[in-house]
């Protein structure tokens, strides 16, 4: 079995679109339930998976404490054939974490060792600061903050148990940085907005990394299947289970645009997260507001 | 020396174990100890990132922490990290160490709390995060002994009833629970500093003995899938939900114990019966949930005038 490739993304970048294109894929090419997908359990920081690999009780743990026997988890479950207490893992994992060492010097994510290649996803931060305001319940301001902050993470599990171990993010641009720059594992980037304006072919790419070779004419129906409106469709009629777990009111699948932030942001909050995070966003071809945004 | 009585057995430890109840000493079926634990095992039958299990022995790490060997069932050696403090120590004792070592001893281990109900047993079993904590505390705050918190030993007795031993432990909770429960009366010290999970009071608990198990309740998340409520699985899916809720379920497969499960399983199914129970997991519905609880109770035979 060869070791799992990394699907990595800050929050809010389409990494949840991106994995339900592939469980259309392994599921025929045909619909699928968007609350039973085929990955189901495929995220590096499940609680689940580390507790099982180390057998250790988490809640005894901080967070750090965590982090220094991540890299052995994921090196064990890169080799790991399962023995029937849980299915093998996944090919395609999420991550949200940055690519960050731990404190005993070793890449959080277990490096060459843990994981074949990573899939990078990218969205234009204007338009992930709405999406993650509302995904976290914050005024886009804080959302901004939090995109700023180097220090920002999710599940820190400050108020009691969390379904997931601490992903540290760093900032928006530290985050995307920290993946492209690591010379552990190749990387191959997808941008969001190739994936809404030319489908077939950046997600045809990133399989191809993978050493996934699918036909055009599957890979469009899969396309299809899992657009954006009949996402949004099944969550309306359905629920998103992965979303209602935070108990929060809305839709997960919400607006799925590229260019939607021109309206919910203000000129002052553009400003604030071109001037935060420019350099990164020219490299990715995200062009600043004056210089008119293709 | 501090001397206790877990799940049936006589412990003495050269640490205070917080959140057990001391009792008087007598002959130990398991020692805790400090000192004598190697870095490595020779003849690994298996092996994870931070363990390694022999045919007698079983090493287990947290890197930088403590580190400790199982032996034969009967001792926990223990080596602290530094700035370990002796809490630090007994709290992985008690949440990771003496699990493992059950197991050793081939006694079936399920991941559950448990409190009396009318005299036997009730069981909610799942893994961590699932709220058997929480429901528990609940349900000793509506009168039910805490019988056991986080995980317990099911053993058949004599004439092939399934028994289940009080682990002598109060209930840990998270402070969101806590609150939640108003149970901030009865806090007691966190079960390790800095991380906000404490030991609580849980106000009553089961004395000493042994009891006959009553109903088996495998908890589960209300999905849109899954209706909310209690169901009966049949007797296959029974033994599967049982297997799977053991404590560490790797280790009891690792050491060949499948079929003590299944035996288990069967003698639980035909004594209180095996459910499933789906519920919304929101602390605003807990009362709800323990409602459907008092009212299976009371149309169970066995447990007429439980509720």
């Amino acid at each position: 079995m060869t070791a799992p490739w990394w699907l990595s993304s800050y929050p809010k970048s389409g990494n949840t679109w991106f994995r339900m294109l592939l469980a259309t894929l392994e599921a025929g090419g045909g619909p699928i339930d968007i609350n039973d997908p085929p990955d189901r359990d495929g995220i590096a920081s499940a609680r689940g998976l580390f507790e099982s690999m180390t057998l250790l009780d988490t809640s005894l743990l901080t967070a750090d404490e965590i982090d220094d026997l991540r890299p052995a988890v994921y090196r064990a479950w890169a080799a790991f054939e399962g023995d029937g207490h849980e299915r093998a893992r996944p090919r395609f994992v999420k991550v949200h974490d940055a690519y960050l060492a731990t404190s005993r010097g070793e890449p959080l994510l277990g490096g060459a060792a843990a994981a074949a290649g990573a899939i990078v996803i990218v969205r234009d931060p204007r338009a992930v600061a709405p999406s993650l305001a509302h995904h976290l319940r914050l005024s886009v301001d804080e959302a901004i903050s939090m995109m700023n902050d180097r220090d920002a993470a999710l599940s820190s599990g400050l108020r009691g148990q969390t379904r997931q171990l601490r992903q540290r993010l760093l900032d928006w641009s530290g985050h995307v940085a920290s993946w492209l720059g690591q010379g552990d594992i190749p990387v191959h980037l997808v941008r969001y907005e190739d994936l809404s304006t030319q489908p077939v072919a950046a997600f045809g790419a990133a399989l191809a990394f993978a050493g996934v070779s699918v036909s055009d004419e599957v890979l469009a129906r899969a396309v299809d299947y899992s657009s954006f409106s009949r996402l949004q469709a099944q969550e309306r009629e359905k629920g998103f289970l992965e979303w209602q777990h935070s108990g929060r009111a809305g839709l997960f699948f919400r607006r799925g645009t590229c260019d939607g932030w021109k309206g919910e942001l203000s000129d002052g909050q553009i400003r604030r997260i071109e001037m935060a995070h420019g350099p990164m966003m020219a490299r990715l071809g995200y062009r600043k507001m004056e210089e008119g945004n293709g | 020396m501090h001397s206790y009585r877990i799940c049936g057995l006589s412990v003495t430890s050269d640490i205070e174990l917080p959140g057990v109840s001391p009792v008087g000493p007598s002959p130990p079926d398991v020692e805790i100890l400090e000192g004598g634990v190697p870095d490595t095992l020779e003849r690994a039958v298996a092996s994870g990132p931070n363990w390694t299990m022999a045919v007698d022995a079983f090493l287990l790490r947290i890197p930088g922490r403590a580190d400790f060997l199982l032996g034969h069932g009967r001792t926990i050696r223990y080596r602290a990290g530094t700035g370990m403090a002796s809490g630090d120590i007994a709290a992985f004792v008690m949440g990771n160490a003496l699990g493992i070592l059950l197991h050793q001893r081939g006694l079936v281990v399920l991941h559950a709390s448990a409190v009396a109900v009318a005299g036997r047993a009730g069981l909610f079993l799942g893994p961590a995060g699932a709220g058997k904590s929480t429901l528990a505390a609940a349900l000793c705050q509506r009168g039910y002994p805490l019988v056991t918190d986080d995980f317990c030993v099911a053993a058949l007795d004599g004439k092939g009833a399934p028994v289940i031993h009080p682990d002598g432990r109060g209930t840990k909770l998270w402070s969101q629970a806590i609150a939640h429960l108003g149970l901030d009366g009865g806090i007691g010290p966190a079960v390790r500093g800095r991380i906000n999970k404490f030991h609580v009071d849980p106000g009553i608990r089961s004395d000493g003995g042994g009891l006959t198990a009553g109903p088996v309740y495998v908890l589960r998340e209300q999905r849109p899938s899954f209706q909310p409520g209690i169901l009966r699985p049949n007797v296959v899916d029974a033994a599967l939900l049982l297997e799977g809720a053991a404590f560490r379920p790797r280790v009891a497969a690792r050491m060949g114990h499948q079929d003590r499960y299944f035996s288990l399983a069967a003698a639980l199914g035909n004594h209180g019966g095996v459910f499933l129970l789906t519920r919304p997991m929101d602390f605003d519905r807990l009362a709800e949930g323990i409602d459907w609880l008092e009212t299976h109770w009371a149309g169970l035979p066995g447990l007429a005038g439980a509720a």
